[in-house]
């Protein structure tokens, strides 16, 4: 049987783009976004106060938890969440469905078409 | 009956075709010879005055959905089972029927799905308080270092944010 699609698989984070705005985090129905960040002053030429941006530490979606049900993906205001047609794996470690970074950023590179 | 939804996709925010709690069964049969061959899925939604009941089906032909919906009344929430149409139903009603109170007439298999015990009131109704809300940190909390204070830096008017739908009280959430 054909695979319906668009293939909503995974969700892949862009670390780049993501600016720890804790909005996806705050509006996943069942909590299973958990993200890591702190602020550092940044200098730039020619501005009179350094700017205080937000550094990602780590992002982790518990997939035990996750329904797929995009709203982190719709929320997020930097498409820094995309859906990926990959699929986490299936583990009989508990808590290994609870994946960060260096996962979530893999499944960005390749994301569906919706 | 026109067919239910059939053709585009409902998209986010769509309205959902409606029938009388009393043609639900008959508007399944009429999308499942429409071509509309497999139950995505059926699910409920308390509006408080009724229970809405949706179900999403697809045709495998081409991967269309439709979606159909209806209402029963919160005072007495009893539905004909789809079962007798789409066999594979019975997983979703049963979760339906746990989750939302809501008896399916014809439903064979009334086993309990997801709960261990069912509790005096089904938890999805929009009254219930979910214990493990109430017990679980909220990750949404953590700030980009948040003092002690649970303030954050360099905004000291900010308060720290609360999750939506859960009591301030922890203990107002305990049954
Ligand atoms: S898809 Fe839904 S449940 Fe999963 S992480 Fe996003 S908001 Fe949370
Ligand atoms: S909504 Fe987007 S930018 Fe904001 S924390 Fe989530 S992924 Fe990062």
């Amino acid at each position: 049987m054909m695979t319906p699609e668009p293939a909503h698989g995974a969700i892949g984070l862009d670390p780049q783009a993501c600016t720890s705005c804790m909005l996806c985090v705050r509006e996943c129905p069942t909590w299973c976004i958990e993200l890591g960040s702190h602020t550092e002053e940044v200098s730039d030429p020619g501005a009179r106060r350094p700017r205080t941006v937000n550094v990602l530490d780590s992002f982790a979606i518990d997939y035990g938890l996750c329904m797929y049900c995009g709203i982190c993906i719709e929320v997020c205001p930097f498409d820094a969440l995309a859906w990926s047609p990959d699929a986490a794996d299936p583990t009989a470690d508990p808590g290994g469905l609870v994946l960060g970074i260096d996962q979530l950023r893999g499944w960005f590179a390749t994301p569906s078409d919706s | 009956m026109t067919a239910v939804g059939a053709g585009a996709p409902p998209g986010p925010g769509a309205a959902i075709p409606e029938v009388p709690a009393s043609a639900w069964e008959q508007a399944l049969r009429e999308l499942s010879e429409a071509g509309f061959d497999c139950l995505d899925f059926l699910t409920a939604v308390d509006r408080g005055h009724c229970r809405q009941v949706i179900a999403r089906i697809r045709r495998s032909a081409d991967w269309q959905a439709a979606m159909v919906s209806t209402q029963v009344a919160a005072a007495a929430p009893v539905l004909a089972s789809a079962t007798g149409v789409f066999p594979g139903a019975s997983w979703h009603e049963r979760e339906t029927a746990e989750m939302f109170g809501i008896e399916f007439e014809g439903l064979a298999d009334s086993r309990p799905l997801l709960l261990r015990a069912q509790p005096a009131k089904p938890p999805l109704l929009r009254g219930e308080f979910l214990p493990a809300r109430v017990a679980r940190p909220w990750p949404g909390a953590a700030e980009p270092e948040v003092g002690a204070d649970g303030r954050r830096a360099g905004n000291p008017s900010r308060r720290r944010q609360r999750p939506l739908g859960v009591p301030d009280e922890p203990a107002q959430g305990r049954p």
